[in-house]
């Protein structure tokens, strides 16, 4: 069984030591409201939520699954009623603008809700997850009408959503898809076959809404003639009030490696009644200005599992007993030491919490960013944050979704065969990360975006909005000998990033194929440094607090620091040598010798 | 024969832009017109062409000195002045009545042995002396100029049957080297050569354009780029030269070529745009044309004209044709090639415009040379027609035309079999003659073409951004070829290769390069991309490094010449102003523009103006300082080397050339003046004021601020310039201050600005936008 507990504690650390919430997120217009007292309030409800009723329903769900009976989909046991009282709590609107019911709390806190609900149960967090991003895209997109028609049902949770874009021989390249949408009175007939469309069919809420992909009659081939369209699985008559089926139903169930309880369909579209969401041809940019909150969502499922792994890991390795410590038996009244005496335990637990905390940092560092690009009141601000949102967030999808499994294997790896049997649920943690890292562009993808998109944009003005807070702070800090080591260690993990991000910038110019090739070691080797950074930066907050009411904490953190610096970080250097290596062994065998 | 005085009659846009330019040149010009019935002012229209042309942009004219050789009069009043006049030139209406009774009335007039010309564009030799007297046949030729006449280098010469050779060697001597022209030598015939088959090629282009349903976007995108056409295009083209000029250019030709020539078949009236001319949609200087800018609603749109519908849709940025991508691969035989419209639109046009102008020679011109440079020189083109048969491959041509069933002309056939209509043979460049054999492309005397040495021998030394080559007689040559020939660690290591391999077997440096630009400055991409991640070291390493190399370009053991042309931008300004002496192209735009991009010049940029500016000068440091600043701190660009001289970037000694083509040899010959008991220059020490000489700077500054012309970031880096210049905190005007010191505080205040936000968003917009950022 998973032993899980909230980590409220390192939430409100980040929140108030080290990211200064209260002057970047609780300042901004419209979330005055989002004090301390509030978002503490909010994460212990969400806590409390979590911990009893999406946490014990975790394993169940996974054995069980869902089931396709006559076109219906029924979820696990448990679920609706879970996914009822979810609603009625108020969490599905949590992020929600208080003009269609919600309680218009900042992103960044909701990110943090994510990581809560991903902890205990990711098959359930899909289902308000997909209705959340339908909601982000109708809200930004949408007509007046179509907002008013939609998001209170989104918001209060009675209608969920899904996005309907995979079809059987495309996904990554979307502008090959072949659904059809026809113009029929004042909407659209859509047509076609969609693939991996999670919560495409569930019995959890009394309607569905599809956002789906299609192009219209006169639309120029490939991406840019690609559009956007609602279609909901029960038509709406004109008060609102439900009508008969549309022409959209589940095909199939696909049987797959982990998110058991979340109902993966083939969804077919047979002349379905849609309506077209912003103008013609410009669905594409519609998903795009999604992408970040998505991306950075699926980012924290990585991390919502792995600490949940950490979590067990080291209630198991405290308490199984087997073999005698190294120097010398520990517990010689017991028959046996608990294994976490063991150097390599230790390095497995400590790798996997140093990650996990470095992970969240981050991730709340760029999802508060996320808050101030949307709504600071100063233009230059926005966009500098909006650059830096840009810029972290295929770091945070890739990296944070690689951790994921890395740290949930060594998780299974602590418990050694427990891990590897169902009952206590390690090896479902191992399936269930697994999917983060293929699914909302995969982390090859994202490693691509990084070195091909984000990096050359303006020239580079993306990537000043996180090495110059870098260089600052090793500026700031090169003189206080309390953070030597850690400056030190950044320092140089830095300077490989520099050094690398320049080498790539200038190969990428005549040869994209070099970018490519270094593209997934260059992220890691980001995401290690911008880990780095955040681990700095807690071991700074934490050193200030050494003599406070937490001594025990704040030391913790120090040495969480120390061991990221020197036993995770080095990393870096293998990374920057395998960058600089080139394409030249890569490209070189013919592909016939394949 | 020089050419003192220089009459030009006829002040239309031609007639005073080649004044203009003829001034520029030195000589004194009278511009001549009609006077108009019932004028107050008899030299009206002369006096309004002069006027109009001190605004106009591009300039006309290269200073405000040039505009003063110039004097207006009229053709009922001075024409006895043209007794003083050694060129008379005529460029009045294309009617040949008027020319003649002009003509009578110059040659009544005129000294004898003075020589006349026409600038016609359309009218034979023949015609134009049909009942002239003998004496005047002998002095006349035409001389086409191209619009704008100071700009567009080509020179077509067009001598009759009687004209003395030594009347045509002068004016072409004189135009080649002091108005900078490039001289074709063409046949009586009409449209001379360069309108002879740019005429077709237009008619060509737009009559396949239409019936072959091509958008003017994507026609232009075809026939631009990939053809080595600048990228207006055909369509673009027509707008910027005027679409009502191509009835009047068309008629002309179609009324003067014999009746088998292939140009009647291309040409074909287009309802839509005889439709365009008589509402007035006429190109850019009209209410629009294939394009337009569309302002409304305080946008700017580029719209373009659908050729169907005849109506304005905001223009497509990128034309998506896979035949475009293919040539960017592949070259021109891949588009061609390529079955999408795109490539049988550019099969289409350059199969008929190529066999044309093969079938053309030796009707035109001697030989297919002659053509190609009129075509390069007069359109613009990056390569003439033969050059581009042998890119697509003339074999191709000639097969791929005999199997669509047309001639193959003679000479292609010949190309085909000889392997090109150019071939290179032990380094030297060839042509196929008429006769079918190779001859050499040979250049006049005075003109030295660093491609000719690239082809001919090796380089002393290289690197990916620049080379160092031997140009003969002890001199050595660097050769910058970046792109924009932007300035970056590659080309400063080279300098510093130069100084270490020019002692041992070379007396004296040139630093010279045949692209458009001598230098844009330092590569601002490479610098905003390390500022962007913080790779403050690498930056500092690069101020420093160009600092010393281009003090060891001062004070090497050898003279160091730069030949800049067309921009000589931040640091290459530097560069030049480290040289020992300088000729420069007269359409050289040097200056110092740091300032834009929100920093200062880090290269001695200030310290040599300020040197320059103090050398010599007696009184307090104050003027040299508030020079150097203004200079410098509204990023002042000559638009002219005469202007450069006046900005103080040039110094009188240093010389101007006209001609392009003889920008090395002139280089070069300087070279070899100062290499004769060469003494590197003393080390430079500058008396400055410090911090009481910064606050009277700072005065000044607050004015400009207080009027609302600086901006904000614009006092940010006004005040570290004058830091710069004043000399640093601890300078004084009783001590001096050497060059190492004010190379340490522009290394420091350019490490302070590029730190900067405004200056980083400055750099970003400049580089994204090409425009300056006021911020």
């Amino acid at each position: 069984m998973v032993t899980y507990s909230a980590p409220l504690d390192d939430m409100r650390f980040l929140l108030h030591e080290v990211l200064n919430y209260d002057n970047t997120v609780a300042n901004l217009p419209g979330y005055e409201d989002a004090s301390r007292d509030v978002v503490d309030a909010v994460l212990e409800e969400g806590a409390k939520f979590c911990e009893k009723e999406l946490l014990p329903l975790n394993l169940s769900g996974d054995q069980e699954g869902c089931v396709l009976e006559n076109g219906v989909v029924r979820t696990p046991k448990g679920f609706r009623e879970a996914y009822q009282h979810f609603a009625e709590a108020g969490w599905t609107g949590m992020a929600c603008a208080p003009d269609y019911g919600g309680q218009g709390l900042p992103k960044s806190l909701h990110l943090l809700l994510q990581e809560l609900i991903c902890s205990t149960n990711l098959s359930f967090g899909t289902y308000p997850g997909l209705s959340h991003g339908v909601y982000n895209a109708v809200v930004l997109h949408g007509s007046a009408a179509q907002k008013e028609r939609y998001l209170p049902h989104l918001t209060d949770g009675s209608w969920s959503g899904t996005m309907c874009l995979t079809e059987p021989h495309c996904g990554t390249d979307l502008g090959l898809i072949r659904t059809k949408a026809e113009p029929s009175g004042d909407g659209y007939r859509i047509t076609g076959t969609k693939i991996f469309i999670s919560a495409g069919e569930h019995d959890l809420t009394e309607n569905i809404v599809h956002l789906v992909l299609a192009k219209l009659p006169d639309a120029p081939p490939g991406i840019r003639g690609i559009s956007l369209f609602i279609v909901p699985k029960f038509l709406v008559n004109g008060d609102g009030s439900l009508g008969p089926r549309n022409g959209v139903s589940c095909g199939a169930l696909e049987h797959k490696m982990g998110i058991k309880a979340s109902a993966t369909c083939v969804m077919n579209f047979d002349g379905a009644e849609g309506v077209l969401v912003g103008e013609p041809h410009k669905g594409m940019r519609y998903m795009f200005t999604m992408m970040n909150t998505a991306r950075m969502g699926v980012g924290i499922q990585g991390l919502g599992l792995a600490e949940a792994a950490y979590q067990s890991a080291a209630a198991y390795a405290k308490d199984r007993l087997q073999g005698r410590a190294l120097s010398g038996a520990k517990y010689p009244d017991k028959a046996a030491d608990p294994i976490i005496v063991h150097p390599d335990v230790r390095r497995m637990l400590m790798t996997m919490r140093a990650l996990n905390e470095g992970a969240r940092a981050l991730a709340l560092w760029v999802g508060m960013a996320e808050d101030v690009a949307e709504r600071h009141e100063d233009s230059a601000a926005r966009e500098a944050a909006d650059d830096l949102v840009s810029l972290m967030t295929p770091v945070i999808k890739a990296f944070l979704t690689d951790a994921g499994f890395e740290v949930t294997n060594l998780g299974m790896q602590v418990f050694g065969g427990h891990g590897y049997i169902h009952e206590w649920g390690m090896e479902q943690l191992v399936r269930d990360a697994r999917i983060a890292m293929i699914y909302e562009g995969a982390n090859g993808i994202q490693a691509l975006d990084l070195v091909g998109r984000k990096m050359p944009l303006h020239m580079g003005r993306l990537l000043r909005r996180f090495f110059h807070p870098v260089q600052a702070f090793l500026e700031d800090n090169q003189d206080d000998p309390e953070m030597a080591e850690m400056v030190m260690a950044l320092a140089k993990a830095f300077g490989r990033l520099q050094q690398a991000t320049a080498w790539i910038a200038q190969q990428g110019l005549s040869d994209p194929e070099e970018a490519g090739a270094a593209a997934t070691d260059y992220l890691r080797l980001f995401a290690l440094v911008a880990l780095a950074y955040m681990w700095a930066r807690m071991a700074k907050a934490s050193q200030a607090q050494l003599n406070g009411t937490r001594p025990a904490f704040h030391t913790n953190k120090v040495v969480l620091a120390r061991f990221f610096m020197t036993r995770i970080l080095p990393e870096s250097s293998a990374l920057f040598a395998k960058i600089m290596a080139g394409k030249d062994t890569m490209m070189a065998m013919p592909q016939e010798a394949f | 024969m020089t050419m003192r005085r220089v009459a030009v009659v006829g002040a239309g846009v031609m007639g005073a832009g080649i004044a203009a330019h003829i001034a520029n040149a030195g000589a004194q010009v009278l511009l001549l017109d009609i006077v108009p019935d019932g004028a107050d002012d008899r030299d009206g229209i002369a006096k309004a062409a002069i006027t109009r042309m001190k605004k106009a942009k591009p300039a006309p004219f290269m200073d405000g000195r040039a505009m003063s050789r110039v004097t207006p009069g009229n053709t009922e009043d001075h024409l006895a002045k043209l007794e003083t006049c050694d060129w008379i030139i005529e460029a009045v209406v294309e009617r040949l009545e008027v020319k003649q009774a002009l003509y009578a009335k110059i040659d009544k007039h005129r000294r004898p042995g003075s020589v006349v010309s026409s600038n016609t564009s359309t009218l034979p030799v023949e015609k134009l002396v049909a009942g002239l007297p003998e004496r005047f046949a002998r002095d006349f030729l035409i001389t086409h100029f191209f619009n704008p006449p100071r700009y567009m280098r080509l020179l077509e010469i067009v001598a009759g049957p009687t004209t003395r050779d030594a009347a045509v060697s002068a004016i072409a001597t004189f135009a080649d080297v002091q108005l900078g022209k490039g001289i074709v030598h063409c046949h009586d015939t009409p449209g001379f050569v360069a309108n002879r088959i740019g005429t077709f090629w237009i008619q060509c282009a737009v009559r396949e354009a239409f019936a072959r349903g091509l958008t003017v976007e994507e026609a232009d995108a075809v026939m631009g780029r990939p053809i080595g056409v600048p990228k207006t295009g055909v369509f673009g083209l027509m707008d910027l030269v005027g679409i009502d000029l191509m009835p009047h250019v068309d008629g002309s030709l179609a009324a003067n070529l014999a009746a088998d020539d292939a140009y009647h078949g291309v040409r074909v009236e287009q309802p839509l745009i005889t439709k365009m001319i008589a509402d007035g949609y006429i190109g850019r200087k009209g209410k629009g044309g294939f394009y337009r800018l569309n302002t409304d609603n305080g946008g700017r749109i580029k719209e373009a004209l659908n050729l169907v519908t005849g109506e304005y849709a905001p223009a497509t940025k990128r034309v998506a044709l896979e035949s475009l991508q293919a040539s960017k691969n592949d070259g021109l035989q891949a588009l061609v090639a390529h079955p999408d419209k795109g490539g049988q639109y550019a099969w289409a046009v350059l199969s008929q415009m190529l066999s044309y102008a093969t079938s053309l020679v030796p009707e035109i011109a001697d030989d297919i040379h002659a053509v190609d440079r009129a075509m390069v020189l007069g359109y613009a083109w990056k390569e003439g027609p033969f050059e581009l048969i042998d890119k697509i491959g003339a074999d191709y041509l000639a097969k791929r035309l005999a199997e669509d069933g047309r001639t193959v002309p003679t000479l292609l056939q010949r190309a085909a079999e000889g392997g090109g209509f150019y071939r290179i043979d032990g380094g030297r460049r060839q042509f196929l003659t008429v006769e079918g054999d190779y001859a050499d492309v040979s250049r006049p005397d005075g003109v030295l073409s660093l491609s000719d040495i690239k082809r001919a021998s090796e380089r002393l030394a290289g690197n990916g951004s620049a080379s160092l080559w031997d140009i003969g007689d002890g001199v050595a040559c660097l050769e910058v070829h970046t792109k924009m020939n932007s300035i970056d660690e590659n080309v400063l290591s080279m300098i510093d290769k130069a100084l270490k391999v020019v002692p041992k077997a070379h007396k004296a440096l040139v630093i010279y390069n045949e692209g458009d630009q001598f230098s844009v400055g330092a590569n601002l991409g490479l610098a905003l991309f390390a500022a962007n991640t913080a790779l403050w070291p690498m930056i500092e390493g690069l101020v420093s490094q160009g600092q010393k190399a281009y003090l060891g370009l001062k004070y090497a053991p050898f003279p160091v010449v730069a030949a800049p042309a067309g921009l000589a931008l931040g640091g290459g300004c530097e560069m030049v102003l480290h040289a020992d002496a300088v000729q420069a192209h007269a359409e050289t735009y040097i200056g110092l523009v740091e300032a834009g991009v929100g920093i200062i010049p880090g290269w001695g940029g200030c310290k040599e103006l300020l040197a320059r500016f103090a050398d010599g000068r007696i009184g307090g440091p104050m003027p040299p300082l508030a020079k150097a600043f203004e200079t410098i701190g509204l990023a002042k660009v000559a638009t002219s080397a005469f202007e450069a001289r006046e900005f103080g970037f040039l110094r009188r000694a240093d010389g101007i050339t006209f001609n392009r083509d003889r920008l090395l040899a002139d280089a070069k010959a300087r070279a070899l003046v100062l290499m004769a008991g060469y003494q590197p220059p003393e080390p430079v020490t500058l008396t400055l004021p410090g911090p009481t000489g910064k606050a009277a700077l700072g005065l000044a500054l607050h004015d400009l601020r207080l009027k609302g012309v600086a901006t904000d970031h614009d006092m940010v880096v006004a005040d570290e310039l004058a830091g710069v210049l004043s000399g640093g905190e601890k300078a004084d005007i009783t001590e001096t201050v050497d060059e190492k010191t004010v190379l340490r505080l522009e290394r420091e205040a350019f490490m302070r600005l590029v730190r900067t936000e405004p200056t980083l968003a400055r750099m970003e917009h400049m580089l994204e936008t090409g425009k300056p950022l006021r911020n």
